[in-house]
């Protein structure tokens, strides 16, 4: 028996948030201001750079405290084989490469360590990361960084001004969103999945924990270069200040702040991180005011999200208000459900998949109970 | 060779800070298996504290032991945010950031941005043989010494200290037999604290501290303290000697904009070496 399907997939609160987010997204270039068009090719940045954390953090349980460095080495890269004569977007797929590639170097023999080896081996790469920056005048621009960086092409299209770069950033965001959430979904995600809830029971079960955990890392680095690298092409110009541990802890909070392994999470936590900075940077302006205030506002609220979230709402924004919507939704079910008893056959099944969601054990009982025979010979009746 | 002797003077005494880093480290992962990104911070507060207390007219020495003794309070206060209920590792690892954060912006609020130091033990400089040695040299290795001293004491000799040993071995078998894992896990963040300070307030005079030099000597005490492999404080001492010398070396011999990048592509080489000795362990098994 095939299971009735509703237009809007199974769960349709989080379908209709994708369609208007998707809608909001193609118009807001068209009315945003100038210095609003770049905090929003910002938060596209930072989304994509937060998806593939949010994927290590949430999946593979380890924290990488350097992917400001990945996010700046993409930039570095692409910029410095862009100004070498390469094709802009030849450019920009070798930086990701590199990224991905440096990346798998390191991680393939710290993930076999506990969590706190990725933690601090990454933290040592970001700062030497940028004391090699300092060292190399001559072929990283130094402390001065590098200026005249060619505007990216995608052949005969050249993208430039900060309109088409907004919806670029925001096609290349979509593009990674949808792979993360297909990754999840797929068997690598469960496998994924499972390794989070137990590493040694998903190991058991024939999931190769490192190798998953090592291309979960190699992946986010990718992410992060995949921005770096837009990043140097959209303001054509970069310089160490730019990359900051400061920037990778920042990361870490918009994954705290949208919810860790959460797709969707990656854009709320990455808008939500974003424009408190630029709240809190404008609040601490001003002219009698003193020139370090806006860091102490921001790295004090920072601390206190990641501490209060943490204790309080460990599974982000995002997981907080499905859990809402989520009993809301069953709510609702149910209280349909005992008003109408006598078409308790025909709503249960139909209903089931919108209430247990994802959850592949629910649903497959769902549809069981719609096979006649229940019980052990169930396979032979099919 | 006096040049030489003179870095080496200079590393050993960097070496003690990273020592008394790495053991905190090594206490607070032993008994909690938390890793405090916040270690350095105890550090820079520390000092902090004691130079404001230098500059409120508190005579020299109580200052010392004052910053110490709020260093020890701030770390048990830390314990408290970061081990009171249950939490990932992974979670407990990001709260410290979070803590270490706040610490950077009270000490940005309080003490602003400029790098901050304060005279130590007055007198002469020292000679020996051919190098001239500043009293506080000897000072920060003698009372560093003193402190690890008394500390493995406390953790070899007395019932708390082993109270401690038995819950980093087995904190379900120490729980049962009436400690207290919690009280522990909090005494050792409050060592912890107490060893940050105690290095802030002997290193100032000799290097200015910023607001931020926390992440540089949090990652320089882990690096030292990945030497034991975060559990044996004699091989974080050891540790910190090594990471101390060889930044001191790079920076005497090379060039001081290169030490803590040297340092640290040291670490991460102990670190995979580690890596690669486990798996060498896990095919024999």
């Amino acid at each position: 028996m095939r299971r009735p399907r509703s237009l809007l997939g199974a769960n349709p609160p989080a379908t209709v948030g994708v369609l208007v987010i998707a809608a909001a997204t193609l118009v807001l270039p068209q009315v945003l201001s100038a210095p609003n068009l770049i905090t929003y090719v910002t938060i596209g940045l930072a989304t994509i750079v937060v998806a593939g954390l949010s994927l290590l953090m949430g999946f593979a349980g380890q924290v990488s405290l350097g992917q400001g460095a990945f996010y700046g080495f993409g930039a570095y890269s692409a910029a410095i084989l862009a100004i070498h004569g390469w094709p802009p977007i030849i450019a920009l797929v070798a930086a990701v490469v590199m990224t991905a590639a440096v990346a798998a170097a390191v991680g393939a023999l710290l993930l076999r360590l506990e969590g706190h080896a990725l933690a601090f081996g990454t933290l040592a790469l970001q700062l030497i990361f940028l004391s090699v920056l300092s060292q190399t005048p001559s072929f990283s621009g130094g402390a001065i960084g590098l200026t005249n960086i060619p505007a990216l092409t995608l052949g005969p299209i050249a993208i430039s001004g900060y309109r088409s770069y907004a919806y670029f950033v925001w096609i290349v965001a979509a593009a990674v969103l949808l792979v993360s959430r297909n990754i999840t979904r797929s068997r690598p995600g469960r496998g994924l999945r499972a390794m989070a809830t137990s590493p040694s029971a998903a190991s058991a079960a024939g999931v190769g924990v490192v190798s998953y955990k090592l291309r979960d890392f190699a992946l986010s680095a990718a992410y992060a270069g995949l921005a770096g690298a837009i990043y140097a092409f959209f303001l054509a110009y970069i310089s160490p200040d730019a990359f900051s541990v400061m920037l990778s802890i920042e990361f870490v909070i918009m994954v705290v702040v949208g919810g860790l392994g959460t797709v969707s999470g990656a854009f709320v936590g990455a808008a939500v991180v974003t424009i408190v900075a630029q709240v809190l940077t404008s609040l601490g302006t001003g002219p009698s005011l003193p020139a370090q205030l806006p860091n102490v506002l921001s790295e004090g609220v920072y601390a206190l999200i990641l501490i209060t979230l943490l204790r309080l709402m460990p599974d982000g924004v995002v997981g907080l208000a499905s859990r809402l919507t989520k009993r809301l939704v069953r709510a609702k079910l149910e209280r349909r459900a005992t008003l109408r008893p006598a078409a308790g056959t025909v709503t249960g099944p139909v209903l089931a998949p919108a209430t247990v969601e994802t959850d592949g054990a629910h649903a497959a009982r769902a549809d069981g109970d719609t096979v006649p025979s229940r019980g052990g010979r169930a396979g032979g009746a099919t | 060779m006096s040049v030489l002797l003179q870095y080496l003077v200079t590393g050993v005494s960097r070496g003690f800070l990273f020592a008394l880093l790495a053991t905190g480290f090594v206490i607070i992962y032993r008994v909690t298996k938390v890793v405090n990104f916040a270690q350095g911070a105890f550090v820079v507060l520390g000092g902090f504290i004691a130079y404001s207390l230098l500059g409120a007219g508190v005579p020299q020495g109580l200052s010392e032991v004052l910053a110490v003794l709020a260093s020890a309070a701030i770390g048990l206060l830390f314990g408290a945010v970061t081990i009171l209920g249950k939490m990932s590792t992974i979670a407990s690892l990001i709260t410290t950031i979070g803590l270490a954060l706040l610490c950077e912006a009270v000490a940005m609020l309080v003490w602003g941005t400029t790098p901050l130091t304060y005279s130590g033990l007055s007198g002469h400089d020292l000679r020996f043989g051919g190098i001239f040695v500043q009293p506080q040299y000897l000072l920060l290795i003698g009372v560093s010494l003193v402190v690890l001293a008394a500390l493995w004491l406390l953790l070899d000799h007395t019932y708390v200290g082993k109270a401690m040993t038995a819950c980093a071995s087995n904190p379900y078998a120490a729980r049962l037999t009436g400690i207290n894992v919690k009280a522990m896990g909090l005494l050792s963040f409050a060592i912890g604290g107490a060893l940050g300070g105690v290095g802030g307030v002997l290193i100032m005079p000799l290097f200015p501290i910023t607001y931020d030099s926390d992440v540089n000597l949090a990652i320089l005490g882990f690096a030292a303290a990945i030497v034991g492999s975060l559990t044996s404080p004699t091989l974080a001492l050891a540790g910190g000697l090594i990471f101390g010398i060889a930044e001191e070396l790079v920076a005497g011999y090379w060039s001081q904009a290169n030490e803590t990048a040297v340092a640290l592509a040291l670490m991460i080489l102990l670190l995979l070496w580690q890596s690669h000795r486990r798996q060498q362990v896990a095919k024999l098994v």
